[in-house]
């Protein structure tokens, strides 16, 4: 599997990464860690708090790492996270709702991560 | 001629942000122009840009972080003087991070997630070349010793005030320091350097206290347009005390000269008089400050007249010696000895100008040469018409100024102008003054030996009138001392200047050198003088200075009065 295919099969944006990373060895190097930071796990484990300054910091780097690395739908949805949790912002999402949006997180990071570690073992 | 690439500077940018991956996008956008470092956190930011504060382009600051956060980052920087020039762009997603760090003294914003490299290289080569040239323009506008401003821009400000803020009212103040290359030569350019540093940092804190602006131009010169002051003395005196907290054994001497403000008076002419003020009281160490005045103004304009009218002067023989005689005492009764030759100026226009008004002028500007050099051959050219006619030869002592010392033909041109007339070398006595001992002494040491070997006699001039003609009498082979009048106008009736004489006199006799006492006008000065030892006197008692054919005359008298 090259790593174009990886980003297929995730739904990432390779030319997004590449963008921003200029080299493959790079986007290699960081697809690799996405799931050894725990920048993802972070946000899912201070969504099962629901505590609000650990989400909105959570969200934040996770929609920048997500970003930086092509995975614009990680990115998007963790983007609407750090609105909703962002000191001073109303909240506009019920709890249930940021559930519901944690959940969908949860699938596409499990699904990236599936791919990452099949990636990983070619 | 160097390309200017090769002029410029590596340039070092820090990448800060605790995430890898943002750390390493950064890194591989710039690190074809820019050698770059990283840091995770806030930190670790600060102990790089303090290690690395003079080779720092840029810092690239991610806001939030752990341990220490952007906002602190930007705080500390601007915080520090020394860290205060090197500029930081923030790498943020958020609109009102951006606004509240552009208030906090960011230079720019890059936002999150990084999305056009282009866009990234572009706004950070933008950043450091402001940041550069803010620097260089910063490094020319201040002289680095002092903190003022450079000459340049000093006067560029000077302009501005002037002319948009015409109801400030500036005066313009020039400050020297006496002999600043002695000082220099003889203590070290360290310790020079640390004299304009602390009248650097007086001048500064005088301009916390008060409107205006001020510069170090260069060497020892120091300017000041600042609001009207009520007492220049004490703000010479400040600055002077400060200078003299410096050291316990050298002596450093400011001088200032002030031009008060004037409507629509230019800048530029305010200080060309307040320089033009400094300079009237070079080495007056009683009274190092000068107001420029309506009659400075005139002064300026007479000498600028004298200085262009002097060599027509000489051509045209509108200069004239005259002849002051010197009495021998110690016979009675008292015999002419010899004689003093002195200039005079009938100038066409502004009818007979005192020597004390044209004389230092010239000995400032280096001018008094044109003079002397008229003098010797005057001189020369009389003693042999003397001898000629009355067959009598009468020596005569001429000025050997300090700028004829610095003359490397100066020797040659006495010897030739002695022979030419056929006289012996000691027919004509060379009086050296204490400005020509000064400075160079070795040069002077050097030239008087060479005239003595000659045969010249030396006589030191004015002996007394400066602080250093005791230096002068111990390093300086001289023939004859001639004693400042100031010594002996009081002698009658002030015990304390009578003993002061007698004291000269002693030592002048230890040293086997002869005494001449200028400025004798009475008959009791002469009794004392001449009880006291004194071999030779001079002054309005026997005749004042005389025209050639009255000092004639007075020869015949004396001849008659010899011959019984």
């Amino acid at each position: 599997m090259t790593i174009r295919e990886l980003y297929q099969e995730i739904g990432g944006d390779y030319d997004q990464a590449l963008r921003v990373l200029r080299v493959e060895k790079l986007i290699d190097k960081h697809i690799r860690r996405l799931t050894q930071s725990g920048v993802v796990d972070r946000l899912l484990a201070a969504g099962e708090s629901m505590d609000a300054v650990r989400l909105f910091e959570a969200a934040h780097a996770a929609k920048g790492v997500c970003g930086n690395l092509g995975l614009s739908h990680l990115s998007e949805m963790a983007s609407e996270l750090a609105e909703e949790y962002r000191p001073g912002n109303p909240r506009r999402m019920t709890d249930e709702q940021v559930r519901r949006k944690l959940d969908e997180i949860a699938e596409a990071y499990r699904r990236a991560e599936a791919g990452i570690r099949r990636y990983e073992a070619l | 001629m160097i390309q200017s690439k090769l002029i410029k500077r590596p340039k070092l940018v820090l990448v800060v942000d605790d995430q890898e991956i943002n750390r390493d996008a950064l890194e591989v956008t710039l690190e074809e122009d820019y050698e770059i470092i990283q840091a995770s956190n806030g930190l670790e930011a600060m102990e790089q840009i303090e290690k690395n504060a003079d080779r720092l382009s840029v810092v690239l600051l991610d806001l939030m972080m752990p341990v220490m956060d952007g906002f602190e980052v930007l705080n500390r920087v601007n915080a520090e003087e020394h860290l205060r020039h090197i500029p930081v762009i923030v790498l943020t997603a958020e609109k009102n991070a951006e606004l509240r760090a552009l208030e906090m003294g960011a230079a720019d914003f890059i936002t999150k997630p990084f999305d056009v490299p282009e866009v990234i290289i572009a706004r950070v080569a933008r950043i450091i070349e402001l940041s550069e040239g803010r620097q260089l323009i910063s490094a020319a506008e201040h002289d680095r010793m002092t903190g003022l401003y450079s000459r340049n821009f000093f006067f560029e400000y000077a302009h501005r005030l002037f002319h948009y803020s015409p109801e400030l009212h500036m005066d313009a103040i020039v400050m020297n320091i006496e002999q600043f290359h002695t000082i220099n030569a003889v203590n070290g350019r360290d310790f020079g350097d640390e004299v304009i540093r602390t009248i650097g940092g007086e001048i500064r804190g005088f301009l916390l206290e008060t409107e205006g602006i001020a510069s170090h131009f260069e060497g020892d010169r120091f300017a000041m347009y600042c609001a009207p002051q009520t007492d220049y003395q004490a703000l010479l005196d400040r600055i002077q005390s400060k200078v003299n907290g410096l050291s316990q054994n050298v002596s450093v001497h400011l001088r200032m000269g002030v031009k008060p403000w004037q409507d629509g008076v230019e800048p530029e002419f305010m200080f060309d008089c307040a320089r033009a003020a400094c300079n009237m009281v070079r080495g007056d160490y009683q009274n190092p400050l000068m107001i420029y005045d309506e009659d400075m103004r005139k002064r300026e304009l007479l000498n600028q007249r004298l200085l262009n009218d002097l060599r027509s002067a000489v051509e045209n023989r509108q200069l004239t010696v005259f002849y002051q005689p010197k009495y021998d005492i110690q016979c009675d009764p008292p015999r002419l000895g010899s004689a003093e030759a002195l200039i005079r100026w009938n100038h066409p226009e502004l009818g007979m100008i005192s020597p004390g008004d044209f004389v230092p002028l010239f000995e400032r500007n280096g001018q008094i040469s044109i003079v002397d050099t008229f003098v010797w051959h005057e001189t020369a050219a009389q003693i042999r018409r003397w001898e000629e006619k009355l067959g009598r030869r009468i020596p005569v002592s001429v000025n050997l100024s300090r700028a004829d010392v610095f003359d490397p033909t100066l020797v040659d041109r006495l010897e030739r102008i002695v022979r030419d007339n056929g006289l012996s070398f000691s027919d004509m006595k060379l009086e050296v003054t204490e400005s020509a001992y000064t400075d160079k002494a070795n040069d002077l040491l050097e030239v008087v030996h060479d005239l003595r070997q000659l045969g010249f006699e030396i006589e030191m001039d004015d002996f007394g009138s400066g602080y250093s003609s005791l230096n002068m009498l111990s390093a300086m082979p001289i023939d004859v001392l001639k004693m400042d009048m100031k010594f002996v106008r009081n002698i009658e009736n002030n015990e304390k200047d009578l003993r002061l004489v007698k004291l000269i006199l002693d030592i002048a006799r230890n040293l086997k050198l002869r005494v001449v006492a200028e400025g004798v006008e009475t008959e009791g000065q002469l009794k004392l003088l001449r009880d006291a030892g004194c071999d030779l006197v001079q002054g309005y008692y026997f005749s004042r200075p005389l025209p050639p054919e009255a000092f004639e005359a007075l020869i015949e008298r004396e001849m008659t009065i010899e011959r019984g």
